[in-house]
Order: C-alpha cells, then sequence, then structure tokens
C-alpha cells in the first residue's frame, strides 16, 4: 500500500477522475438492467441531502467515519486490519454486556460500556498483531479469521444465553433508556454518537500532524527500516497501533448498539457493511486521516442516497455498494491509465 | 457412518480446493492474490444464472468459468502487468463481487437473499462404475459430480504442470526472483497475466461447484469465507498443489463433523466457527513449529 | 585474435560522465583485467558490454562485428557472459533448474531432468566445475553458486565472460579453484574479463590490464611487465587525496570500547572474537575486503543485531540495550544504504532530520511536534551543510545521491553523540559533496568526537583515518598507524596478511 507516494493534488485528480470513471461504469451497471442512470444518479443525490436525507447520512458516518479511521490509522503505520468486522463485534458486545448488566446508575454504564468496548475491540486486535510478531502469520489473515469466530460466538450468544425471550428475534434485552447515548443534544438534531466521532476524528487528525506519535507511525508505514533504525521499538509500535485500530472498532460498535439499535442483534451491526465501507474510504484516501473522514461522508451520502433510491425507483441500494468498488479498482488500477498515456 | 462423512467432505472441500488451486498458481507466479473470495462468488451467480438462461449444466459452469476469467482482468493487468497494488486490487475486487452480484440478482431476478428457480438443477452426480463394486470405497468415492472428480484430476495436473513441464518451471522462477527469470529471457508480465487468468477461471468452477454442487442455488456472499479458507490452504500448504489438497481436506472434515455435531444439536453458530477455528489453529501451529526453528537456529 | 573490442565508450548521467571515450581490447584466450578504484567507471563499461546500458558514443565489435544490444539478451545471443557480484539466480530451485531455465532439454511441455543432469555433468566435467545437478541453491556456498553463475553462462554458448568483483565473496581456497577454473576456459580460446580493485589477484592471473580512473581510460598493461607500484601509480594517479588532515594519536579515555566482539550466523562466526577502542578526537577506519564482517560489526556495535561480548560507549556498557537506549547512551549512526535504510525517501527533509529525536524537547512539546522548531533546524542544516533543495518540505527521496548523503550526515551530526559511526560515508556522491563530506568529518574529529569508518574505498580510509584496522574473515588481524598506512602494506593484511610483511 502506498501511502503518500503521491503528492496531495495528484492524488486528488487520481480520486476525482476514479470516481467519473466509476460513476460511468456504474452508468453501464444499471443500464444493463435496464433502467435509466441519469434518474438513479439524480435519485441517490437528492435522497442523501434533501428532507431527512441529511440527518440519515449524518448518521451514518458516525459507524462509518469510526470503521474508516479504524483501518485508516494501522494502514498509516503499514498494517492492513481486514478485522474489523470482529472488532466491532467483540466491542459491541462488550458494550451491550456492560449497559445490560453493570449495577451503576445510567450514565455512568453508558460511559463504561463504551470504556469496555474499546478494550474488548482492542484486544482482539491485539491478538491478531500478537500473531503476527511472534508466529509470522500475516494481520490481515488472522484479523481477517478471527472476524469470522467472532460472528460464530456472538450470534451464539444472542440466540441462547443472552437472548430477550419476549421478542421473536435472535436479540438481547434492551439497554434501559438511562445508559443510552442521547440523540440530540440541547435539542439540536446532534447525537452523542456524531459528537463522540467528531472528537475522535479530530484527535485522530490532530495526532497525526502534529503528534509525536502519530508522526512515528507515518514514518514507519514509509520505511519501517529506517523507523527501527532511527530507534522505533517496532513490535511494540505494532501492538499499540493493533489495539488503537480495534479500539475505534470497538467503539463504532458500542455507538451503534447504545446510540441507534439499544440492544444486540444478530446480524445488525454487521449487515450495512461499516467494515468494508471504511476499508474503501481508507484506500481511497491513501490512510491520510483527514482525507479518510472526507470520503467516508462521502460514501455515507452515497449509501443513504442509495436506499432512498430504492424507495423510488425499486432499484437495490447496493448499487452504491458497487460504485466504491469500482472507484478503489480504478484508483489502484491507475498506473495502467498513467503507463498508457506515456508510451 | 463413516464412509457417508467422508463421501460428505469430498464434496464439501471441493470448492476450497479449486480455489486454492487457483491460489496455488498465482503464488507460484508471485501474485498475491486474496480476490478468490469474490471471484468464487461471481463464479456462484453466473453460474446460477446461466443455469437459468440456458437450461444447461454444462453450459452454466462454462459461463461461470468464462465470466470470473474475464472478471479476474483487473487484477491480472493491474497487479501483473502494471505494477499496482494486487492488495488493494483484491479488497475492491472482493467488494465489487459481494455488490454487483447482489444488485444483479435483484435488479435481473427480483430476489433478495436467495435465489431458487426450478429449472436450475444440481449437477449430476454419478459413480464411478468400477468403484461402486469395491466396499467402502465405493461409496466414498461414488455418486459425485463431475466436478469433483475434475478437481482432483487438476490437483494431479496443476503438479505436473508446476514441476514437469518447462512452463511450470519458468513460471516458479518468475514467482521467486522475477528479476532473474527476465534476465534469463522470460516474459515475466505475461506469464503472470495469463495465470492470474486461468485461476480466475479455476474460480469460477469453484464457484459453480458451491452453486450447483450439493445444492442448486444462489444466495447473498454465500461463499461466506470459502476463498479466505483457500488462501489460507495455499499458506499452509506452501503452495504445493497436494500439500494444499491436504489442508482443504482437513478444512473439509472439519465442516462436515461441524455439520454432523449440528444434526446431534449442537447450534450451528458454533459449528460454522469450526472451517476458520481449525484453519486458525493449523496457522498457529504451523508458525509455532517456525518459531522453534528458529530458536534452534539463533 | 581479437575477440571483443570496445571503442570510444562514453556514458554520462546528467552532469556526470562515467565513461569518457574508454577503449578495451581483448583476445580469445586471454584473462583481461579492468581496474579502477570504486567509481571509475568499470562497472558502467560492463554494464554497457552486457546490454543494460546503451552507450552515448563508442562502438562493440565482437569477432570484428559490430554490435547494437538493446538488452542482455541481445549480449547473450552475441556470445557475453556475465557474473555478477549479486547472483541471478533461484535459491528454492535446484541446480539443474537454475542452469536449463528458460533453454529446457526435453519433449514438448516436457521437462527431462534426466537430460537437464547429464546436461550440468557433461558441462561441469568439462570445464572443471562440477555441481551436484539436484542440490537446491539455498543450500549452496557462495563458491559453488559462482561456479553455477560461470555455468549458466558457458551453457548459452558464452565466448566472452565478465567476471565482477568474483573474489569479494570467496575465500582463498575458493579463490585459488576460481583461478584455475578461469585459466582452463582461457585456455580453451575463450575471452575472460576480470573486473577487479585487488591488485595481487591481477597479478596472479590475468595476462593484460586495463586500468580506468575518473571514468577514463589511463593505462593499459602488460602483467609479466609490470609492477604492482605502475598499476598502483595508474590507479591513483597523483592527483590523489586532496584532504589528507594531519594525522591525530589522542590518549583520552576510549569513547567506543569493543571486547570480544562475536557475531554468529548459523556455525559460522561472521564476527569473530572482536576489539577495539576509538578515542575522542580520531577517526578510526575499518578495511577489508567485502563479506569480512564489516557491516555486521557495525550493526553490532548499534544494536541492529544480536551479538555476544562487550560494548561500551562514554563508559557505559550498553551490550543489551535496545538502538533507541545505544542512541541516547552516544551514537549516531549513517547506514551504508541511505535509500533503504538510512531515509524515508518519501517524507520532507525536515521530517527525515527530526526523526529519532523527535521526542526531544528541541522537537516537541507535551506529546506534540513543534513544527515551525523543527522546520528552521531543517533550514539551519540545508545551509549549513549546502545541501541543494528546493526547501525543507521537498522529499529527501527528491535530492541527489550527494545532498541526500548530506541530510543525513547532518541530521546524525546534529544529535550531538559523541561518538559517530559511519558506513561508507561517500558512495555515490559526487566529487564535491565527497570533500565536504571528507572536511566535515574531519572538523567534527577536531571537536573532539570520536568517529568509526567504514569503507570500501581505500583512498577515502587513508584520507580520513588516523587509525586503519583491518578485517579478515571476521577478524581484525592488523591495526596500522603512521606510515604503515599505505596501500601496499593494507592490500596485504585484506588478503589475509600471509604474503610479505
Amino acid at each position: 500500500m502506498t501511502a503518500g507516494s503521491l503528492d496531495t493534488k495528484s492524488r486528488l485528480a487520481a480520486i476525482l477522475l476514479s470516481i467519473a470513471v466509476a460513476v460511468v461504469l456504474g452508468g453501464c451497471v444499471v443500464l444493463s438492467t435496464g433502467a435509466n442512470p441519469l434518474s438513479v444518479y439524480l435519485e441517490i443525490v437528492k435522497g442523501a441531502f434533501a428532507g431527512r436525507g441529511l440527518a440519515e447520512t449524518l448518521a451514518r458516518c458516525v459507524p462509518l467515519v469510526g470503521m474508516a479511521l479504524a483501518v485508516a490509522i494501522a494502514l498509516r503505520a503499514g498494517l492492513v486490519n481486514l478485522g474489523g468486522d470482529g472488532q466491532m463485534l467483540v466491542g459491541g458486545l462488550a458494550a451491550v454486556l456492560v449497559a445490560l448488566y453493570l449495577p451503576v446508575p445510567g450514565p455512568a454504564r453508558a460511559a463504561l460500556a463504551l470504556i469496555a468496548a474499546m478494550g474488548a475491540g482492542g484486544l482482539y486486535a491485539w491478538i491478531a498483531a500478537i500473531l503476527q510478531l511472534g508466529l509470522a502469520i500475516p494481520f490481515l489473515i488472522a484479523s481477517l479469521l478471527m472476524s469470522y469466530i467472532a460472528r460464530g460466538v456472538t450470534s451464539y450468544l444472542v440466540r441462547y444465553p443472552l437472548r430477550d425471550p419476549a421478542t421473536g428475534m435472535p436479540e438481547t434485552h434492551r439497554v434501559l433508556s438511562s445508559a443510552r447515548l442521547p440523540n440530540a443534544i440541547l435539542d439540536l438534531p446532534i447525537s452523542m454518537g456524531m459528537v463522540i466521532m467528531a472528537v475522535v476524528a479530530i484527535a485522530v487528525i490532530v495526532n497525526d500532524r502534529s503528534g509525536v506519535n502519530g508522526f512515528e507511525w507515518r514514518i514507519t508505514g514509509l520505511n519501517p527500516r529506517f523507523a527501527q533504525y532511527s530507534g522505533t521499538n517496532l513490535p511494540r509500535q505494532t501492538q499499540r497501533v493493533a489495539f488503537l485500530s480495534g479500539a475505534l472498532a470497538g467503539l463504532a460498535g458500542a455507538l451503534l448498539i447504545l446510540g441507534q439499535q439499544y440492544r444486540f442483534t444478530d446480524g445488525a451491526l454487521l449487515a450495512p457493511g461499516y467494515t468494508w465501507s471504511g476499508l474503501m474510504a481508507a484506500v481511497l484516501a491513501m490512510a491520510s486521516p483527514v482525507a479518510t473522514v472526507v470520503v467516508s461522508v462521502f460514501f455515507a451520502a452515497l449509501q443513504v442516497g442509495g436506499f432512498a433510491m430504492e424507495r423510488t425507483l425499486g432499484l437495490p441500494a447496493v448499487l452504491t455498494w458497487v460504485l466504491q468498488a469500482l472507484i478503489i479498482l480504478c484508483l489502484a488500477a491507475r498506473p495502467v491509465l498513467f503507463r498508457k498515456r506515456r508510451t | 457412518m463413516i464412509d457417508m462423512l467422508l463421501s460428505q467432505v469430498l464434496d464439501l472441500m471441493t470448492p476450497v480446493l479449486l480455489a486454492a488451486m487457483a491460489g496455488a498458481l498465482c503464488e507460484r507466479a508471485g501474485v498475491f492474490n486474496i480476490a478468490l473470495e469474490g471471484k468464487m462468488l461471481v463464479g456462484a451467480f453466473v453460474a446460477v444464472a446461466a443455469s437459468i438462461v440456458f437450461g444447461s449444466p454444462v453450459l452454466a459452469v462454462l459461463a461461470a468459468v468464462v465470466c470470473t476469467a474475464i472478471f479476474a482482468l483487473p487484477l491480472a493487468l493491474g497487479g501483473a502487468r502494471f505494477g499496482g497494488d494486487p492488495i488493494v486490487i483484491g479488497i475492491g475486487l472482493n467488494l465489487l463481487a459481494s455488490g454487483l452480484t447482489t444488485y444483479l440478482l435483484s435488479a435481473l431476478f427480483g430476489v433478495t437473499g436467495t435465489l431458487v428457480d426450478p429449472t436450475v438443477t444440481a449437477l449430476p452426480r454419478f459413480g464411478l462404475v468400477a468403484l461402486a463394486e469395491i466396499p467402502v470405497l465405493g461409496a466414498i468415492l461414488g455418486g459425485h459430480s463431475a466436478l469433483v472428480y475434475l478437481s482432483w484430476l487438476l490437483v494431479v495436473a496443476i503438479h505436473v504442470y508446476l514441476f514437469r513441464t518447462r512452463w511450470g518451471l519458468r513460471l516458479r522462477g518468475i514467482g521467486e526472483v522475477p528479476s532473474a527469470a527476465a534476465a534469463m529471457g522470460a516474459n515475466v508480465s505475461r506469464y503472470q497475466t495469463s495465470v492470474v487468468v486461468v485461476a480466475g477461471g479455476l474460480c469460477g468452477l469453484a464457484g459453480a461447484v458451491l452453486a450447483l454442487g450439493s445444492v442448486a442455488l444462489f444466495a447473498e456472499n454465500m461463499t461466506a469465507g470459502r476463498g479466505w479458507i483457500a488462501v489460507v490452504a495455499v499458506m499452509l500448504g506452501r503452495a504445493h498443489p497436494f500439500g494444499i489438497a491436504l489442508a482443504c481436506l482437513g478444512f473439509g472434515l472439519a465442516d462436515a463433523v461441524g455439520l454432523r455435531l449440528q444434526g446431534q444439536g449442537l447450534p450451528n453458530q458454533i459449528t460454522d466457527i469450526a472451517p476458520y477455528a481449525i484453519t486458525l489453529l493449523a496457522m498457529i501451529g504451523l508458525g509455532l513449529r517456525g518459531a522453534a526453528k528458529k530458536m534452534r537456529n539463533a | 585474435m581479437t575477440l571483443l573490442q570496445m571503442k570510444g565508450i562514453t556514458k554520462r548521467f546528467g552532469s556526470l560522465v562515467a565513461n569518457d571515450g574508454v577503449s578495451l581490447s581483448v583476445n580469445g584466450g586471454e584473462i583481461h583485467a579492468v581496474m579502477g578504484e570504486n567509481g571509475a567507471g568499470k562497472s558502467t563499461l560492463m554494464n554497457i558490454l552486457y546490454g543494460l546500458l546503451k552507450p552515448d558514443a563508442g562502438e562493440i565489435l565482437i569477432d570484428g562485428k559490430a554490435m547494437d544490444f538493446s538488452s542482455p539478451l541481445g549480449a547473450i545471443a552475441a556470445g557475453v557472459g556475465m557474473v555478477h557480484q549479486t547472483f541471478r539466480q533461484f535459491p528454492n530451485l535446484t541446480v539443474w533448474e537454475n542452469l536449463v531455465f528458460h533453454n529446457e532439454p526435453g519433449n514438448g511441455p516436457f521437462v527431462s531432468a534426466d537430460a537437464a543432469r547429464d546436461f550440468v555433468r557433461h558441462l561441469g566435467k568439462k570445464h572443471g566445475l562440477e555441481i551436484d545437478p539436484d542440490s537446491r541453491v539455498r543450500d549452496l556456498a557462495v563458491g559453488i553458486r559462482q561456479r553455477l553463475e560461470i555455468l549458466k553462462a558457458l551453457s548459452r554458448q558464452a565466448r566472452i565472460l565478465v567476471l565482477d568483483e568474483p573474489t569479494a565473496v570467496l575465500t582463498p581456497q575458493e579463490r585459488d579453484s576460481l583461478f584455475a577454473a578461469m585459466r582452463h576456459l582461457a585456455a580453451q580460446g575463450m575471452a575472460l574479463v576480470l573486473v577487479t580493485h585487488k591488485i595481487p589477484e591481477v597479478v596472479a592471473v590475468t595476462d593484460r590490464i586495463t586500468v580506468m580512473r575518473d571514468g577514463r581510460l589511463s593505462g593499459t598493461l602488460i602483467t609479466r611487465e609490470t609492477s604492482e607500484a605502475e598499476i598502483i601509480r595508474a590507479m591513483i594517479g597523483r592527483n590523489v587525496p586532496p584532504t589528507v588532515a594531519p594525522k591525530m594519536t589522542p590518549t583520552a579515555e576510549p569513547m567506543l570500547a569493543v571486547r570480544n566482539l562475536s557475531v554468529r550466523k548459523g556455525d559460522i562466526a561472521v564476527v569473530d572474537n572482536v576489539s577495539f577502542d576509538v578515542r575522542p578526537g580520531e577517526i578510526v577506519g575499518i578495511a577489508g575486503v567485502s563479506g569480512n564482517g564489516q557491516p555486521q560489526l557495525i550493526s553490532a556495535v548499534t544494536g541492529l543485531e544480536a551479538a555476544t561480548g562487550e560494548v561500551v560507549v562514554a563508559g557505559r556498557d550498553v551490550s543489551g540495550l535496545s538502538i533507541a537506549q545505544r542512541r541516547s547512551a552516544g551514537i549516531s549512526y549513517v547506514p551504508e544504504d541511505r535509500h533503504l535504510t538510512g531515509t524515508a525517501p518519501a517524507a520532507s527533509i525536515a521530517e527525515n532530520i527530526v526523526f529519532g529525536r523527535h521526542r526531544g524537547a528541541a522537537a516537541s512539546k507535551r506529546g506534540f511536534l513543534r513544527k515551525e522548531a523543527i522546520r528552521a533546524q531543517a533550514r539551519r542544516l540545508i545551509e549549513q551543510f549546502r545541501v541543494k533543495a528546493a526547501s525543507e518540505q521537498v522529499p529527501v527521496g527528491s535530492l541527489s545521491g550527494g545532498n541526500m548523503q548530506k541530510v543525513v550526515i547532518a541530521r546524525e551530526i546534529e544529535h550531538g553523540a559523541p561518538l559517530i559511526v559511519i558506513e561508507e560515508p561517500t558512495r555515490g556522491v559526487d566529487v564535491g559533496a565527497i570533500e565536504f563530506i571528507h572536511k566535515t568529518l574531519i572538523a567534527e574529529r577536531d571537536k573532539g568526537r570520536a568517529i568509526l569508518v567504514v569503507s570500501s574505498d581505500l583512498t577515502e580510509l587513508l584520507a580520513l583515518s588516523d587509525r586503519i584496522l583491518v578485517m579478515f574473515e571476521g577478524r581484525i588481524n592488523a591495526g596500522l598507524t603512521g606510515s604503515d598506512m599505505n596501500e601496499n602494506t593494507i592490500g596485504t593484511w585484506m588478503m589475509g596478511g600471509v604474503q610479505g610483511t
């Protein structure tokens, strides 16, 4: 992954070009199924911002920015974290357990639930880092396989021991309203989740731009040998970065549960594919935190617009997922475009 | 009982085995292919769609092979020929496959979730006449679809290709030290490109087996991580066809035993983990052995 | 009979003239040396012969026919074989697979392993270069791998064989058997070109010598009729060491004290029980043929590689400490490869300069970088070290070799450590920067720093060092000062100190 190999201007140009090409290719897919691409794109844009669209887009930004930054901070330091699903599930489970069963007053439960979620998600990613450092199992593979295990285990837990028998669904009891995160602060349409994620995003950006740790991680991503020779303790750094990446994924899971879903329902955290959208956003942004946030917001709007388009035109919203993937592929295939132009 | 189980193992492992053979070819050629999952999914979708259109299992399988080979082109051209990052392209292909199949499923067939159609028939199963006579073994080896037998033939064929033919030798050299291979006159990018395309075809075959082998349907994301297990199987088998086949056999066994235990009342959420847990444990075992070896040498 | 002729070869890289009208002629049956120091243009000339580079002017004749190689494949087809310093081999394949690669015997798609094995054995027997065809290349000793490389060239009907510094990695025994093989090949009518800067080898094995200096031909000698002194004069000329500073013999307590240091790779001690001191106010040079343990010694001192024995910096035993701890105990280190290790090429000059000290008070405050201070420091060093760069914000990888090296040296000196360890201070650096770097190092010595230099360039070591230690097969077998610090004596010790003295 070649983060930082391009200067900002040509990177921006490359991203815009990729989006343009992806929109055209996506239009071809739409055409092939007999629909009109122009009206599809129009509905997506309208749906993302008009009416309730804006509020939905903002709500969707919370988990998406979280998962994208989780990938980005790892990628910046040279780690590919494909295990966001597992870290999110483990974090969400920890949050719901604390929020349901810890005998402390409501708001304290919420705060402790968030901390527990970050700890659990972080530890889950840290194990994958240990597997890479100690046993040479690639982090990418270990984190991904562990996702499947987390999926099975959490699914079992919410279907059997933790299940709320009152609903017909495989899900836990509802979190008491006192332990939930408020959906509106000072009567503004701003949820607690948005505030927390905004703070996290700013912290990640500031750390990347001015923090000594962020500096160290970025240089390691650019040249680990140089970092080591200059005195960086690489194994310790890998563990820390993996933990933080997992903690962010766990936090995203907890914010969804405490702020939007209020219980752990089997499959509900993963169904929207936040991990993979976040991964795409971070890769597209070449792991720059600011760009990652911008791209995540763009993807959130795209997805919300997609749902609106599905409601009005009846075409599947997953089209926006196709668009995201096409953008990545166009960007990754960039050398093809450049090479052809030169010769 | 045990023969039934082993027969099931052969069925369950075939898609993974075929995908892992694709991964092995790419690994030998020096292209890290993590798009096996997505390519398999495309293969499964095309197999079912073509089966509805043509009504012929043979044409369905052929269509799956051809379309998946085409789907592999971005990796073949972008990754192998023009130096794009194969990990990024692989991630992109996996996500595109998942999005595209779900979209087309809904847009073309008006279905979300699972596509079952009376015109989709499973691949015919047949017993090899000579085998049926043998006790026990006959029950294990007989009564599979042709692709199950083909997958084992392919293991042997790829072994022969890699270790007995001149092209296999060149491929191994290219994968190991591309600059040295180029210095001796091998056309590195042509080999890599064609191998990635062929691997795409193999993944298409894997998808076809998955969709039309034991069942006759397509479900969203029905590969469910099998492509990733194939990636790990290539690592565990050190890109050696027989070693990989052994790893896949272990995976199939875990899967089959899981299904059995599910029949005995164990929740399927737990038994579903079995293949992934076994795979991870196998990697840990291999890693421990490697670490021990390193300790001895130090 | 002249087999190979290169006439008036000129090659420029930007402003650097690597080859300036160089001519070379080699007869069949002859072993011909191409000599010169690092940077004299030998490699460029040979890369042109092998089709890796295109000359700007000049022509290549083989058997009197003009050749125009666009790639090594063309050169191979014309009968040129090359044994590079780094072998172009597949370590996980067998000897026969390596040898017949892309030229396989057999029927249709199948390779005949038996035919290939017979071919290896037959070729080996014919030229006195026998190898077991079924060994894995990774399991072979370096000398045998080199033998395979020669066989590969021969299997492609090479008539002109170029050996680039072939003895750099060999033991004396392996070297002797290589020379025997070379004589055998010459006796069969081949033309051999031996690229080297080692005089004893040239005297031992060659018929004629072409000497290069600063990209130009400085003489063609007949080995029988010349002397070592004459070769040295042709190699070095009289315009050498521009900056020979007065030599120092300080008596202060050692800044670096190394005791019984050993580094093991498997069963072999690549650094074997080495002890030495470096005192404040002196430059100690380490000389040696490459492959005798110099990089491993430096890695053991700086903490990049595990070792047994003691490393004491400024009176403190740092043996068990990490790289970071050793750095703060007082070691600065300029590594050999500035692209792979010495910098993060994609990061800016300022970032490269501050990295490693970014947690210190000068560069950060409460966990945040003091960006303006960092940039100001970078600007000051760019000025002081006369680095040619548009600004301190440009990526360090965009600089020329000399300017990049200045950035690395500036950073390490700026760290203020009392001990500077420096590998290959001026490799791949232009002449102006060489002089600047040498002067800088001597000035730092005069300020009382202790400096340890490793260089494969003897001229450089002679110019800089107050004392020279010679490494041979992992041991330091000589410590030379005063009038003993000359090419002859050092060369003898580099060869193990067997001849003479």
